[in-house]
C-alpha cells in the first residue's frame, strides 16, 4: 500500500482500495448493485435507439415516399397526363412515379381468385423479384405477389389467366417491406401502362424525409385551395411525428426504470459505507487522532465509494455494450452497429453510475469525519 | 524543557442536567524525554487527562500549552496538525488496520504528509527498532499481543513525535510482552521523546521516572 505503484500514484487510493477489500463479498454486492443500475440504463437507453434506428433502416423508403390521389372535390377520377403534369411541376427533384390498381380475378393452376391489380411506372424501384426476373423493357407477362403465387401454386414460367387473359409469369415478388411502400404480396403487378387509362396514384419520392414532406406542403398549398381539395396528398410526416413521440416515450419509460435501478443501487452503496463507518469507528478516530484531517477522512470515504462507482459502472459499460451487440445482431443485422446515440447511453450509464456511487458516499463521509476522536477512542 | 503542559485544567461534562467535573484544577508538566505515568481508581479522570494533552479535547477551563503555544489560540485545523508533528497514541486495544502489513501500518499516519519519499523506510526503521524487523509483512492476525502493540508503538513515532501518550498500553499484555513494551519506552525516552502513560501496571509505576496520581479529577501528591 505504501510501495505499490498505485500506492505511488495515490496513496489515498491504494488505502482506499484496500478498505475495500476488507469485507469483499460486500464490497462485491454493491458494486453489483451499480452493475445492474448501469446496466439498466444503458442497455434500455440503447434498445430505444437501436428500437428507432431499425425503424427508420426499414421504412427509410416510405418515409421519403408522397403520395398524391384525387382529391374528394376533384373533377376527375384518376390522374391523366394532364394532372400527372400538374403535380410534377411542384415536385421539385423528387422523383415521379405512377401508380394504377385495380381488381380482377386470377386463375391459377389450383384455383381462381380475386386479387388487385397494380401497375407500376417504375417496377423496379417498388418491387424486387423472389424468383423469376422482370425484364429490363418489360411489356408482356405479369409479376405475382409471394402470398398470392402460393394461393395459386404458381411459379415462374407457368401460365394465369387475368381476367380471362392468358398471362405467362414473368417474376415472383420478394415479401414486401414497409420499406416498399406498395405492397404486392398478393396482388398481380402488371407492366407499366398496361391497363387503366390513367393512373390512381401519383409517388413522389424524396432524397430526405424532410424533401418528401416539403413537397407534400407545395402541392397542397398550390394545387388545393382551403375550399377545394382537388388532389388527396398524403406524406408520412405525423407518422413520423408519432412514431417519435412514442419512441420518446418509450424511451423515457426505460430511462425511468433504469433510474430507479440505480436509486436503488445508490441505497445499498449508502448502506455498505454506514455500516464500514461504524465498524472502522475507532479506526477512523485513531487515523483523525495521529493527525488525519477532516477533509482527509472524507477524501478516503469518496474514494472508497468511488472506487465501488467506477469499477461497478466498467462491468455494467461491457455487459451493456455486449447486450447492445446482441440487439444490434437482431435488429439492424449487424452486431457493431452502434449508433452515436447508443454509445452515448453507455457513457450515460457510466456517468450516472459513478456519480450516483459517489453521491451515496457523500453523507457517511460527511458524517464519519465528524465523529468525534475521543468519542471514537473511549474503550 | 516542558513539552506539554496543562495549567489548571479543568473539564466538566454536561449530561442531561448532571454536571459532572471529571478533572477539577490540574496542573502536569510533562518534560523532554521523561517517562511519566498516571495512576489513580476508575473514573479518577486519567483518560480524559490524556485527551487534553493529546490535543483531542478541549479543557473547560485552564490551558493546554505546546511548545510554548496555547491551544486556545489555534484553529480545529491548526490543532491537528499540531497534534500529527508533535503527539504519538499508543492504545490499550491497538487499533491497527487488519488488512494491512505491518510496516503498512506503521506507514499510515504518514500519508498525509507532502513529504512521503522515505516513508516506507522509515517504517522498516522503526519496526526494526522496536524488535519486528522479521515481521514487516505480516498482518496483524499474524502476530501476538506484545507484537501488535510494538508495531502501535512503531506507528506513533512515524511522524517524529515529541511526545508518547498511551492509556493503558500494557492492559491487554501479560508480564512478559508488557515488559518488552517497557523496553522500548526505555529507549525511546533516551533519545528525547518524552513519553505520559495512564496505567494499573506495577511494572509501569516502576519503570516510570515519575508518577502522577489522580483521585476525583484532582491531583493527589503525598
Ligand atoms: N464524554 C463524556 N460524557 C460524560 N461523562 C464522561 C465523558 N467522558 C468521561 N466521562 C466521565 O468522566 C469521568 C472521568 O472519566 P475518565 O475516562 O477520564 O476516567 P479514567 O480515569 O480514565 O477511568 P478508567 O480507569 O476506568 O479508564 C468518569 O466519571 C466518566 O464517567
Ligand atoms: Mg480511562
Amino acid at each position: 500500500m505504501i510501495d505499490s505503484p498505485l500506492a505511488r500514484f495515490s496513496p489515498f487510493l491504494a488505502f482506499a482500495r484496500n478498505n475495500l477489500s476488507r469485507a469483499r463479498a460486500r464490497t462485491i454486492l454493491a458494486m453489483a448493485g451499480i452493475t445492474i443500475g448501469v446496466v439498466a440504463i444503458a442497455s434500455l437507453g440503447m434498445f430505444g435507439a437501436t428500437l428507432e434506428q431499425s425503424f427508420l433502416d426499414t421504412s427509410d423508403d416510405a418515409i421519403r415516399t408522397v403520395a398524391v390521389g384525387p382529391g374528394e372535390d376533384s373533377e376527375f377520377g384518376l390522374l391523366h397526363r394532364e394532372q400527372v403534369a400538374e403535380i410534377e411541376r411542384y415536385a421539385g427533384n423528387g422523383d415521379v412515379y405512377t401508380l394504377t390498381r385495380g381488381r380482377g380475378e386470377v386463375t391459377g393452376l389450383q384455383e381462381t381468385t380475386s386479387a388487385s391489380l397494380v401497375s407500376l411506372s417504375d417496377p423496379e424501384v417498388f418491387v424486387t423479384a423472389e424468383s423469376g426476373q422482370i425484364p429490363q423493357n418489360w411489356r408482356s407477362g405479369v409479376a405475382i405477389g409471394n402470398e398470392l403465387a402460393e394461393t395459386l401454386g404458381v411459379q415462374p414460367g407457368d401460365s394465369v389467366q387475368v381476367d380471362g387473359e392468358s398471362r405467362r409469369v414473368v417474376a415472383v415478388l420478394a415479401e414486401s417491406s414497409r420499406a416498399s411502400f406498395v405492397s404486392t404480396g398478393d396482388a398481380v403487378v402488371l407492366p407499366p401502362g398496361e391497363f387503366g387509362d390513367g393512373a390512381s396514384q401519383v409517388l413522389i419520392r424524396g432524397e430526405t424525409p424532410q424533401q418528401a414532406f416539403a413537397i407534400s406542403d407545395r402541392i397542397d398549398e398550390n394545387l388545393n385551395s382551403d375550399r377545394r381539395t382537388r388532389y388527396s396528398v398524403f406524406d408520412a410526416e405525423s407518422a413520423l411525428e408519432q412514431f417519435n413521440q412514442q419512441i420518446g416515450l418509450i424511451r423515457t419509460f426505460l430511462l425511468a426504470v433504469g433510474g430507479i435501478s440505480l436509486l436503488v443501487a445508490s441505497v445499498s452503496i449508502l448502506n455498505v459505507m454506514l455500516m464500514s463507518t461504524i465498524e472502522r469507528k475507532e479506526e477512523i478516530g485513531v487515523l483523525r487522532a495521529v493527525g488525519y484531517h477532516r477533509l482527509d477522512i472524507v477524501k478516503l470515504m469518496l474514494y472508497e465509494a468511488a472506487l465501488l462507482g467506477v469499477v461497478g459502472s466498467i462491468f455494467g459499460v461491457l455487459i451493456s455494450v455486449g447486450l447492445g451487440m446482441v440487439m444490434n445482431a437482431q435488429l439492424l443485422s449487424d452486431p457493431l452497429a452502434f449508433s452515436g446515440q447508443a454509445l452515448q447511453y453507455t457513457v450515460l450509464g457510466f456517468l450516472f453510475g459513478t456519480g450516483a456511487s459517489f453521491l451515496s458516499g457523500l453523507y457517511p463521509a460527511w458524517k464519519a469525519a465528524n465523529a468525534r476522536p475521543v468519542e471514537a477512542l473511549r474503550d | 524543557m516542558s513539552v506539554i503542559s496543562a495549567t489548571d485544567a479543568v473539564k466538566i461534562y454536561e449530561s442531561g442536567d448532571k454536571t459532572l467535573r471529571a478533572l477539577d484544577g490540574v496542573s502536569v508538566d510533562v518534560n523532554a524525554g521523561e517517562f511519566a505515568s498516571v495512576v489513580g481508581p476508575s473514573g479518577s479522570g486519567k483518560s480524559t487527562l490524556l485527551n487534553l494533552l493529546g490535543l483531542l479535547d478541549e479543557p473547560s477551563e485552564g490551558s493546554v500549552t505546546v511548545d510554548g503555544t496555547a491551544l486556545s489560540t489555534l484553529s480545529k485545523r491548526e490543532r491537528t496538525d499540531l497534534r500529527r508533528e508533535t503527539v504519538g497514541f499508543i492504545f490499550q486495544s491497538f487499533y491497527l488496520v487488519p488488512t494491512l502489513t505491518a510496516r503498512q501500518n506503521v506507514a499510515v499516519p504518514g500519508l498525509v504528509r507532502d513529504d512521503r519519499s522515505d516513508l516506507q523506510a522509515r517504517a522498516d526503521e522503526l519496526l526494526e527498532r522496536v524488535g519486528l524487523g522479521d515481521r514487516l509483512d505480516h498482518y496483524p492476525n499474524e502476530l501476538s499481543g506484545g507484537q501488535k502493540q510494538r508495531v502501535a508503538v512503531a506507528r506513533s513515532l512515524i511522524n517524529d513525535p515529541d511526545i508518547l501518550l498511551a492509556d493503558e498500553p500494557t492492559g491487554n499484555l501479560d508480564q512478559d510482552t508488557g515488559a518488552q513494551v517497557l523496553d522500548v519506552f526505555g529507549e525511546i525516552t533516551d533519545e528525547g521523546v518524552a513519553i505520559l502513560t495512564v496505567t494499573h501496571d506495577e511494572q509501569v509505576t516502576d519503570f516510570a521516572d515519575r508518577t502522577i496520581r489522580l483521585v476525583d479529577g484532582r491531583l493527589d501528591d503525598d
